[in-house]
């Protein structure tokens, strides 16, 4: 087990990262002078009427959002139909074969969604000047990630030093540690997908038996972080938000985030958003869910990662440069049934 | 330990916050499609009241044949066709879901003390209660019906929508909880289950991040009863009261969630 860096932070004692920086080069995370993040003062008038379709969002953060834009643009007649983000996806496609078009732009919690509807050939091109502002290795042709989240684990700060966590997912398989996890729950099986795309089926049934042996399984990952801070488990796998939330109502929580290096535990998930009808009004309506007033509101109060250049990340978190995810298309997260049949076939669902 | 006054009070209250709620949400019911006149309350309540007659009527014939004739002259199951039989099963199912639960906890109570052979004066108390939710469940929608006329009554749809805000979610979380009542005593533990599962992970997870920063131990709490308490409890057998009572102490928390969610909203800053 190889011995690894550790940074401090802010809100957190210890943050265990990952020794080497992976496939994503250093300037992914850093801000880039040229095309930083607009703010709203420099965007048009959004005019007209349009239908978004939006995967539930982090408790009515998103909706405090869509609020500000509405007061912002009184000309602007926003229509918005909520649901299960996968369930919005697959009724976007339904329609679409029935040769209907209700939704002019979809907002999704997870890059998987947005995967299907851009596989189905909805998504309609966004200009290079919009993609321009995300960060090195999140920008794509036909959908704009919103805020990312990054994969991680969350310790117990009295039963595990950070010398005892490898930094290889791979390798908790084999070590001695405890481990709380969500199988049922959407980021997990995300997390599992990507594994599978990186290591092969063979091996992610392994290390999902592996683990299994030593697993505790809780409904949700917030659950997941309290059953480690209560010392049930010694470690866990949840994103990284739940952590610095529960840091943040109780300081004195036993529980830090280690991050693995370069593989499936510190995959970096977004939420997205694509324009699915013609014209400016969707492409207008993406830039000011871009732009470093709402980036820096959904940094702040969701905790999530903002994607643009020149916003701050979350209090809480180590320098990104330090982080060194997967290199992996996020869309290809949309090819869930495979991961599912996996884990039934394995038993750990 | 609350008093029986309190919790009278405190169900009061409960009939009237749970109509002003607006359960604009209701899906189909499980016993059936909910029909147009749960729009139109108004216009139907001498149907209902009428129905409410009728039913006392015919669980009073079927405890006399009980008492005349004994077990084998009864078929218990007509106890609960004619409780599906009604337009005013669904009115009262999609404006005051705890007295729907006590509806089906009295059926109920009558069909097991009568399949369980128990003494006649024992299936009179069960039929006692159970006339009981009848009346107050007719009170109800009469109360519903004026807010229906008065507009503070959202239009009862037969598709889900979904709530946009934190306060919001929370609400609708106590009408689920409710609903799990309901579908227990309704002798549908798995349908209970499902309830608690989906209103845990669809609803209370994209709160609990929120509430977590304002006060971490009635989340842990609430993880608990979605996760352990409640689910034990249902799967455990335990009495509809029993289940009722794990409902009511989690709306309480419930309640305090809204409160400082509330509070913490008023802090936010603006997005622009």
């Amino acid at each position: 087990m190889q011995r690894r860096a550790f940074l401090r932070s802010a809100c957190l004692n210890s943050l265990a990262v990952a020794g080497a920086v992976g496939c994503l080069p250093v300037s992914a995370w850093a801000s880039d002078t040229e095309n930083m993040a607009l703010s709203v003062e420099q965007l048009p008038p959004l005019e007209g009427d349009l239908t978004l379709y939006l995967g539930r969002g982090e408790g009515g953060l998103y909706e405090n959002v869509l609020e500000a834009i509405r007061k912002r643009n009184p000309k602007f007649n926003l229509q918005v139909r909520r649901g299960v983000t996968a369930a919005l996806a697959n009724t976007i496609v339904a329609e679409s074969k029935a040769g209907v078009r209700r939704a002019d732009v979809f907002w999704a919690v997870d890059s998987g969604a947005i995967g299907l509807v851009a596989d189905a050939g909805l998504a309609r091109p966004l200009p290079a000047a919009l993609t321009g502002q995300l960060k090195p290795g999140f920008q794509y042709p036909q959908w704009a990630p919103v805020t990312g989240r990054i994969r991680t684990l969350p310790y117990n700060t009295e039963r595990v030093t950070p010398d005892r966590i490898p930094d290889s997912v791979m390798a908790l398989a084999d070590s001695d540690l405890s481990i709380g996890w969500a199988p049922a729950y959407a980021s997990f099986q995300s997390f599992v997908t990507a594994m599978r795309l990186l290591e092969g089926e063979q091996a992610t049934a392994d290390w999902l038996k592996g683990v299994s042996e030593r697993a505790k399984s809780y409904a949700g990952e917030l659950g997941v972080v309290m059953g480690v801070e209560r010392g049930e488990v010694d470690i866990g796998f949840a994103n990284h938000y739940y952590t610095l939330r529960l840091k943040s109502g109780k300081p004195e929580a036993k529980v830090d985030l280690a991050f693995t290096n370069n593989d499936a535990g510190c995959l970096v998930n977004a939420s997205g958003i694509l324009a699915l009808s013609e014209g400016d009004l969707p492409i207008n309506f993406i830039r000011y869910l871009l732009t470093r007033e709402v980036q820096s509101y959904l940094a702040r109060e969701a905790y999530e990662i903002p994607l643009v250049n020149g916003v701050q990340p979350p209090q809480g978190l180590p320098a990104l440069s330090a982080i060194s995810p997967p290199k992996l298309d996020l869309t290809q997260l949309a090819d869930l049934r495979p991961t599912l049949n996996l884990m039934r076939r394995v038993g750990v669902l | 330990m609350q008093s029986q006054q309190q919790i009278r009070i405190s169900r009061g209250k409960g009939l009237v916050f749970g109509l002003l709620a607006m359960l604009a949400a209701v899906q189909a019911s499980a016993n059936g499609e909910i029909g147009d006149h749960v729009n139109d309350l108004k216009g139907h309540l001498g149907q209902y009241s009428e129905e409410v007659d009728w039913l006392v009527g015919k669980y009073d014939g079927v405890v006399d044949s009980y008492e005349a004739k004994g077990r084998k002259a009864v078929e218990t199951q007509q106890l609960i066709d004619f409780w599906e039989e009604v337009d005013f099963h669904s009115a009262i199912e999609t404006n005051y879901v705890p007295v729907y639960a006590n509806i089906w906890q009295g059926i109920y109570g009558i069909k097991q003390a009568i399949e369980a052979g128990k003494p006649v004066a024992e299936v009179r108390a069960e039929q006692e209660k159970l006339n009981s939710a009848f009346w107050q469940a007719l009170g109800a929608v009469k109360l519903a019906s004026q807010f229906q006329e008065r507009g503070l009554l959202a239009k009862i749809q037969t598709t889900e929508s979904e709530p946009t805000t934190m306060p919001e979610t929370l609400e609708d979380i106590k009408l689920r909880l409710d609903r799990v009542v309901a579908k227990y005593a309704e002798q549908l533990p798995e349908a209970a289950t499902t309830i608690v599962h989906d209103t845990y992970l669809h609803r209370f997870e994209g709160v609990e991040g929120a509430l977590i920063e304002q006060d971490a131990a009635l989340v842990e709490d609430l993880e608990k009863d979605f996760n352990v308490t409640l689910p034990q409890a249902i799967n455990g057998n335990a009495s509809v009261d029993d289940v009722r009572k794990v409902v009511e102490s989690m709306q309480v928390k419930i309640d305090r969630a809204k409160e400082l969610l509330v509070a913490a909203e008023k802090k936010r800053k603006d997005v622009f």
